[in-house]
Parts: C-alpha cells; structure tokens; sequence
C-alpha cells in the first residue's frame, strides 16, 4: 500500500487495513523486490501486525539497514565476515523505534559495512534499481532505497558516513535524511568511519522522514556523542512557512561553466536544479551563488578518502573472526585472522584498508591524517561562516541520474566532474542535517537535490525541504514498475 | 668489568580500584569464573561504543595532581592500533596527544639520600583480556579487558636497580594512600616496563636504551635491571658496544637474564590517533580544586612528622609509613591519646607479626585501635602488668572479645589496706618461718612475696607487697 | 616513486590481509590520486597552523557515566557468534610470543 504513513495511520485507526495485512503485503512485495533488485540479507517472513495505538508509526511496517544490530535477527553488514554473525542486542536507534510499534519486514542489502558507493559491494550480490534495474541503485544504503522506492513500506533504516542516505536516495527517486550528528545515537550501528557516520531514514516524504527520525532520536548513554534533542519535535515544526528564508549554492561545483565537456545528462541535471530553485524563490525564499575557493573545494574528496579509509582500519579491526564471525584456517591465530580477513573483506574493502592504514602510519601521519583533518576544519569553519547567513546550502545531488552497473568500478579516480560526485561529505564533515528530496527526471530516472543547514537546525531544514517538495509533483512516488504491482 | 653510569627509566601500569571499568560498564573486580565480568564492549561485538567513568577521571587526575604533573585542558583519548589476541577491538583506548598529566616530579627515599624523580607523563587506559596458556591451546577471559590503568612514565632519570625499586615502592604507597589503587602485586596489579642503557661516568652522550617488557614484580625489576646493566658493560668492555641494539626484551624468571623480542625495525607502528568516539571532557576548574583537596598526606610527609614530631625512630617511621593501614592506624591511636611510642611500638612488633602470622591484613585485624587503648590504659596507670597485657592482647584476639572483659578479672590488687590484710592472713600461718628470716635466713623474703601471689593469682601489684612486708618484717 | 608493490603487500600483511596482485595494482594508482590531490593540502597558506579537527562537533559538552556497573551478559550470548570455545572461554591455537 502505496501511502504516507500519515495515510496508513489515518486507515489503521479507522479499521480500513489492518498491521496484519500491511505486513502480508510489504512481505509479498519485499520479496517481489527481492527477485528484481537483490535488495534484502534478510526478509522476516514469520513478521506480523502490531498493534495499533494513537502513535502515528503503530502497526507500520519498515526495513533495516543491515549494518544495524538486531538481536536474534541475522546482521551483516553485508559482508562474510559476519555472514551467519545474529547479535544478541540491538541498536540503541532501532530498540527507539520498537517502542512505537513499528515492525521489522527486513535487513537490507547494502555495500559492505557502509564503504562504497555503488551497490555493488554486498556480500549478497549487486544491488538494483528498481527504476531501471540495469542501474546501480547508489549506496551504500542501496537495499533501503531500493526497496522503499519500490513500495515495500513507507521507511527504511540507512547510514550515512559520505552520502550513503543522500545519494541512493537521489538514485531511487526518494527522501533521504541525515539529521545532525548525534542526534541519533550510533550505538549499534557498525561502525565505517566513526567521526562521519550517521544513522538516518529513507522515506518517500520529508514528512515521513520527520517522523521517522522523531522516534529514532534522543540521547543515549551508550554513545557518548549522542545528546539530549527531547526540545526538538521535527514532525511538529513542519508548516511549510519559509518567506525569508536564505539559502546559497556553490559556484564552483553547481556553475555549468566548471565543466566545459558536461553530457547531455549532466547539462539537463544541472538546468533542473536550477529550475528547481525557481520553486523555492516563488515561496519567498533567496536563494544566492556563493563563492568558495576551488581549492579547498578540490581537496573535499581526498580528505573523505584519508579520514575515512584511516577511521575504517582501525574500526574493523575487531573483525578478525576470533570471538565472532566464521573462524578462519591456519596453523597460528596470525594465519586464522588473515585468513579470516582476506577471505571475509571484498576487494574494495582491503584496498581502502591498506590506503587507511598507510595514512596513519608515523611518519605519514601528518601529512595525509592531520592535513585531512586540518582542511575538514577549514571547510566546516567556511560553511559555519555561511551559515551565520544562510540557513541552509543547495546543492544538486551527483552529475545526474543513476549509472549503470556494468562499468562502474568503485575506484577512487578522479575527474572534473569529482567535486559534483562527492560535495555531500561536506555534510559529514561538519555532522550537518542534510537531506535529498526528489527534484525531477532526467532521461526518465529520477534526480535529487540537496539541502544542508546548521547543526542542531535540523527543523529549519526540513521545513525547506518540505515546502519545497510541495511545490513539486515527486512525494510519495514509487518506482513505475513496482506502482503497477501495486494494482495488480 | 669498568664501571658505567646506568640511565633507567620506568613505566608503571597500575590497575585503577573503581566500580566498573573504565570505558565499559562492567564490573571491575577480581573474578574466578572467566567471562563473568564482561559488557558487549569488552568482547568488541559490533556496534558497541565506549563510555567514560567519571571515577576514574578522578582518580586520574588526582595522581596526576600528585606527581605535580601538568593537567590538560580537556580529557580526550587516542587509539594505539595493533593486532594481539588479548585486545578485542584491535586497538586500545590510551591517552598520547594529551595525557592527564605531564612534566610532574616526586621526591622519593632512597637508603640515606632523597631523590626528586622527574615524571614524563601519566595516562588512562584500558587493560587487555588475559590469556590462560595450556600445552597446544590458549583461552582467552575478557573480565580483566576494560579495567582501568594509569601508566606512569617517567624521565630516563634513575641510576639503579635500588633506585628504580625504591621509586616502584614508593608509588606503590602512594597509590594505596590515594585510594586509588590497592596496588597488590601479588594480584598482578602493578606490572613494569623497564628503559635501561649504559654511558661512561664522565660522558653526557646517552647510551643505546634496551626495554624491558612486563617485569612482574619489583625484584624482578631489580634483577632485570641489573642483569642489564652487566649484559651491556660487558660488550662495552670487551669493544662490543655495537652489539647493545635499540630492542625489546623480556625478562626471564627462571634464568635470571633478558631475553630479546624484536629489534627496532621491527617496532610496531601504533599508528595512533584521536578517539572520535569520547568527545572532549573539558575539566572543571572547580573540581579541580576539590580534587586537590582529596590529595592524602603521603607516606614520606608522614615519616618526618613520626620522627619530628611524635619522637619515633627512623627505623619504626619506616615501618609504619610501609602500608597505609599501618599508617592511618598508628595515627588513630595517636589521635585517642596513646603514647606514640607505645602505639607504634604495639604496632610494629605484636600488630605486624599477629598480622603476618594469621594472613590478613589490618582492616580485618580485631583490635581495633579503640580497644588497644583499653590495655594501654591501664599499663599506663599500672593497673595490669606488661605480661598481663600480652596476655590480654592475646586473648582478646582469640576470643574476638573487648579487652575490658578480661580487665576486671586481671586488674592488679593496688589497694593498701587490701594487701595488708592478706599478708597478715599469711604471717599468721607462717610463724616458723618469720622465725629462720629473723634469724637470718634473708632469702626468704621472696618466699613471702610468692604466697601473696599465690593468694591473689598474681594480681597483687609486687611492689606494694615488697613494701608491706618490708614494714611487716623488719 | 613512492608506493611500490613491496610497500603496499607490507602494508596488507600488517592488516592480516592478502592481496591478489590486481589489487595491489589497483591500489597503486589509488594511491596516487589520493596523494596527488594531499599535494595540494599542503600548498593551503598556513595550513599546519590549523588545528586538526579530531571530533565532528565542537565545543560539545556531556556527562561522563557515574561508576556504576551493569550485569555483566549472560555466557550463552558471549559465546553464541563463536566457532571455537572451551567452558567459559574462547579457545584459539597457543599463543606464543608477545604482542
């Protein structure tokens, strides 16, 4: 069923549907997307309704990112290190929601641990997009945005350490948001990148995503960088009102002028975003070009590369199959861990490893590892600086609709269009609320846009993103294949 | 063999006394059962995220306050990467950038002189699991990873084993005198590492520094050091210099020597950097202040006031100062109103080796300053005898009762007209013998006294008897 | 140059990883985008001058936990995720050495 979880609650509470049949028919067409697309480690067959309260997300069913713990139900993270790996406690953001009576449909397939971009890491297969499924569905929270755009249920789980929420949900036609670091605690979570990484939702409404992330949030003593949000009630502050509202975007990613043999695809993209900001100044919002140095814009990618790469050595470094995880051969326990390791990690993994590893040794350290987090604080001053003005940067999500799979590689290269790719870790690097919405198509796939704030300033952001998205025809919408599912 | 300079310099692990680890929630305390003392966290499962003890901040900066260490603005971590069976997450949670405490000095006894060693710096961490060796497995008890240490280092300053062992012994005290640790090395509590090089006597240019890893106890220490300093000279004699590598070594009980571990190429790159996990605790001016208020008065203090002010020797100071309880229970009983000279002799004769005897320690001792009071009362005034006192001291400690309970029944017989009473009952029965001492048989004077004793169980005080029957007889 | 193929295996063995040799090509010349583009770093006027930023948000202040324990979990749950165990304790091949 096709709906806003507004609408489900609406026809729960007046005994329209009941959560038993919202979740026969979010298993029928998880396992529908299953065949299509690969999207699900797991789907939870044996689910069943909840009951149904006054609260809004009772009796609604929802997906998993499969990098969160989930006691007794199988977590992954989408790699063989922990292919049979069932935890015994769950995500502090998870165990949040349960007390609203949500049900779990499914773990989604993701790249593994959170590392990668594409879809195509996952210890399960490649990931596919559900509106072309020769297409990557983006990543790395590719199996939540896969099946959300596909009308599994109204939201899934997602993490985001780059743009693993943003940019699979540009790719797959829906909202993805990241809320301010800490607001959600990441107890449970696997960790990539501790200092970048997010948890967040997938939705198909900014409305849902408020009110998803309302139930996700609030401090924890288990993560001590979690604080106390319990003032905040995102779902409560959205009234669309934004006269006088500023926003900017960056010359030197978003002008077409930076890239003089732009495709046809890229061209289209970027005229659509700034068609799209015409919606926003009908509503009285400013929307001006900024200028930033294209140097410090140039370095965006390597220093996520450095701090990422280095953060995830060290993170995984628990996975050595000793306490948990299959046991690997050998004569020693040096030659069990390696053995353990060289055949758990996919290919991309052990590369980012061993550049990580590289960054933090003693004598590079400086000039990778404490340059990298020199320039983060440089470009998280800059945009605070901005955002003394501005309440919020937009920005067009990647050079254009989804690639195809075939030919992508995940390696790190770079070309012109790098700094269009990759400008989301902005976000990440300042633990900014931030989040896509859908804006438009390009070759009939779906494209995103972006809009970044202040910390703490989440409410602000998505008021704008909402009355931006009621100016446009693109909530609720699901991918058209899986649409006709839906009547048959 | 010529004779070299010897440059030491120490690190100190000590295993921190608190409820619950340091960056987990589990419990901190010794337990027999392997994995009864473990959180998610302390096995590394997936997901899991540190936490910070307030308590052992304290206790941290409280040392480091201590040492006159330097303290930081903030609290903040760092991660040391390496692979080892023992450490879960694949890194310990320490302290490099910026530990609790840097730049500190403390003035130690060593024999007849004082020392001021230098401190480089103290920092918190975590311990590693421990590992049980059989003959082809090894098995692995998360209870003791998390527990929270605070590693000492100090400066290259110290020139032998004395030295270095009477720096050890030293903070050992003031650890215990601190409550921060209890700082039992039969417990595994405190555990070393060990910096050692050689130079010639009128040279100022550093020798090659050889480590030594995991010294388990303070003899250990000594005999690592020593051994060292013999293994280096030697090859210096004999033109071999070159042969002493910058290296790792352990120490090998059984043998006595060091044996080598890994050269310098070798070293394992920690590659550390800044825990993102713990935000930065910025520290308090004001509990810093009320933490300063906790430092106790520590043991090398104490002794000079013992001496200085209290009369004691140097010899019974020491052995006082050796552990805090004897310490604070010396000073308790000072503070009642015993004689320090008594008390401490009490203290470091029958108290020590009581103590010693049964295996405990002073908190679980009986007697408990307020009832040795109840003896040293009544010795004072000589009410009981010396022997009596011991006899009491002893019995009281059997039988787990008050002191006074045995007082009534031992008290001396002091009274005048009491005595003379008796020793008129005594003479009457003895004319015969008044007889031969009249008549010169002097001797027999001790006789009298012994049936007066006899009469009263030994609880005639002698010296009123002498006099009576001096006045009686003569 | 400055990565090599000897480097980049060291580096991996130090990780308790094997590489394929297609991997170790590819990280080549991963490398050398990523140091490429730190080239640049190191051209921003002053920039060791910038104080490193270790923690994702600033001047971010909490209260550290008070010294309480917890229960500590069930042994059936510690052990339930592991392949080797004996008793209480996980099991593994001798260890010799030390760390």
């Amino acid at each position: 069923m096709i709906k806003t979880i507004e609408e489900l609650h609406e026809m729960l509470k007046n005994g329209e549907v009941t959560s038993d049949e919202l979740v026969k028919d979010s298993l029928k067409k998880a396992h529908n997307v299953q065949d299509k697309c690969n999207a699900f480690v797991t789907i939870l067959d044996d689910a069943h309704g909840s009951e149904v309260t006054d609260d809004i997300l009772s009796g609604i069913p929802y997906g998993i990112k499969d990098n969160y713990s989930t006691k007794g139900i199988l977590s992954t993270g989408s790699s063989n290190t922990l292919k049979d790996y069932v935890p015994f406690f769950t995500a502090t953001a998870v165990s949040n929601l349960e007390k609203h009576n949500v049900v779990p449909i499914g773990k989604t397939a993701m790249d593994e641990f959170g590392m990668g971009g594409t879809g195509t890491t996952a210890h399960t297969g490649n990931i596919l997009n559900p509106w072309d499924t020769k297409r990557m569905a983006g990543g790395s929270s590719s199996g939540s945005a896969a099946s959300v755009a596909a009308g599994v249920y109204p939201f899934a789980l997602g993490s985001d350490t780059g743009d693993s929420i943003r940019k699979p949900a540009a790719f797959c036609g829906i909202v993805g948001y990241k809320p301010t670091y800490g607001m959600i605690s990441r107890y449970g979570l696997f960790p990539f990148a501790s200092s970048l990484d997010h948890c967040g939702c997938l939705t198909r409404s900014v409305k849902d995503a408020a009110i998803v992330v309302d139930a996700m949030k609030g401090i924890d003593k288990n993560d001590l960088t979690s604080w106390d949000s319990s003032d905040i009630h995102l779902y409560d502050s959205l009234d669309g009102k934004v006269k006088g509202k500023k926003l900017f975007y960056i010359k030197e990613i978003v002008n077409l002028e930076n890239y003089p043999d732009a495709s046809l695809e890229l061209k289209e993209h970027l005229n659509n975003f700034y068609h799209t900001l015409d919606y926003l100044k009908e509503e009285g919002v400013e929307v001006d070009e900024v200028s930033i140095d294209k140097n410090l814009i140039n370095t965006i990618f390597s220093v996520y590369e450095c701090l990422s790469c280095a953060e995830a050595t060290s993170n995984m470094s628990n996975l050595t199959g000793i306490i948990f995880g299959p046991r690997g051969e050998g004569k020693n326990i040096n030659e069990m861990m390696k053995d353990h390791r060289t055949k758990g990690f996919s290919s991309l993994i052990k590369r980012r490893f061993v550049i990580g590893s590289y960054i933090l040794q003693k004598e590079n350290q400086e000039r990778y590892f404490v340059n990298a987090q020199r320039v983060r604080r440089l470009i998280v001053d800059k945009m605070n600086e901005l955002f003394k003005t501005y309440d919020g940067l937009i920005m067009p999500v990647s050079t254009g609709p989804a690639p195809y799979i075939d030919g992508s590689k995940d390696e790190i290269t770079k070309d012109n269009t790098t700094n269009l790719e990759e400008h989301l870790q902005i976000g990440n690097f300042g633990g900014f609320p931030s989040i896509t919405i859908p804006n438009g198509f390009v070759n009939d796939l779906p494209v995103g846009i972006n809009i970044t704030g202040k910390c703490y300033d989440d409410a602000n952001v998505l008021n704008i993103a909402f009355a931006l998205e009621c100016k446009m025809p693109y909530k609720n919408q699901v991918a058209p294949q899986f649409k006709e599912g839906e009547n048959a | 063999m010529r004779k070299y300079k010897a440059v030491i310099g120490l690190e100190m692990h000590c295993e921190v006394k608190s409820n619950s680890k340091v960056f987990s929630s589990a419990r901190n305390s010794y337990n027999d059962t392997p994995n009864a003392n473990i959180r998610p966290i302390d096995l590394a499962f997936p997901g899991t995220l540190p936490t910070l003890n307030i308590e052992c901040i304290r206790k941290a900066l409280l040392m480091s306050l201590i040492l006159n260490c330097k303290v930081p603005e903030y609290m903040y971590f760092d991660r040391k990467n390496y692979y080892y069976p023992d450490l879960p997450k694949g890194y310990q949670i320490t302290q490099m950038h910026d530990p609790v405490g840097v730049n500190g000095h403390i003035t130690i006894d060593v024999d007849d002189y004082s020392k001021d060693v230098l401190i480089h710096d103290i920092h918190l961490e975590e311990d590693s699991a421990s590992l049980d060796h059989y003959s082809t497995i090894s098995l692995i008890d998360y209870n003791r990873a998390g527990v929270p240490l605070l590693e000492l280092v100090t400066e290259p300053c110290l020139s032998s084993s004395k030295e270095a062992v009477a720096f050890l012994e030293y903070m050992r005290r003031v650890y215990q005198y601190a409550d921060i640790s209890e700082a039992d090395t039969k417990k595994g509590q405190i555990r070393c590492d060990v910096n050692v090089s050689i130079m010639d006597e009128d040279s100022t240019e550093l020798g090659t520094k050889v480590e030594i890893k995991n010294v388990n106890s303070f003899a250990n220490v000594a005999s690592a050091i020593d051994y060292e300093i013999k293994r280096q000279s030697e090859l210096k004699d004999a033109g071999r210099y070159d042969e002493v590598e910058q290296e790792t070594r352990r120490f090998d009980e059984e043998s006595g020597t060091t044996i080598r571990m890994r050269g310098k190429v070798d070293a394992i790159d920690y590659k550390y950097y800044v825990e993102p996990n713990i935000p930065k605790f910025k520290i308090d001016s004001a509990w810093l202040e009320k933490i300063k208020k906790d430092i106790p008065v520590l043991p090398r203090e104490r002794k000079q006031h013992y001496m200085d002010d209290l009369g004691l020797s140097e010899y019974d100071a020491n052995i006082i100062i050796k552990e805090k309880d004897y310490a604070d229970y010396f000073e308790k009983c000072v503070s009642l109103g015993m004689n320090p000279k008594v008390a401490a002799n009490y203290l470091t004769v029958q108290i020590i080796a009581y103590l010693n005897k049964e295996g405990i320690t002073l908190k679980d001792f009986y007697l408990i300053p307020e009832y040795l009071l109840e003896i040293t009362t009544e010795l004072d005034k000589e009410t009981i005898s010396s022997k009596q006192a011991k006899e009491i001291f002893n019995k009281s400690l059997e039988e787990k009762k008050e002191p006074k309970n045995y007082l009534s029944e031992n008290k001396q017989i002091s009274n005048e007209v009491e005595l003379a009473e008796i020793i008129n009952k005594i003479l009457e029965n003895n004319q015969e013998q008044i007889e031969e001492y009249k008549n010169g048989k002097t001797n027999l004077f001790q006789y009298f006294v012994g049936q007066v004793m006899k009469e009263t169980k030994g609880k005639a005080n002698p010296n009123m008897v002498r006099d009576i029957l001096n006045s009686k007889l003569n | 140059m400055k990565f090599n193929k000897e480097l980049i295996d060291d580096l991996a063995d130090k990780l308790l990883i094997g590489l394929t040799d297609e991997e170790n090509k590819l990280i080549l010349s991963e490398f050398n985008v990523i140091d490429e583009t730190m080239e640049l770093i190191t051209k921003i006027p002053n920039i060791s001058e910038v104080e490193p930023m270790t923690h994702t948000l600033d001047n971010f202040t909490y209260t550290p936990r008070e010294d309480e324990y917890e229960e500590s979990i069930p042994i059936e749950d510690a052990l339930s995720n592991c392949d080797s165990y004996e008793g209480r304790e996980i099991k593994v091949p001798k260890v010799v050495g030390g760390e």
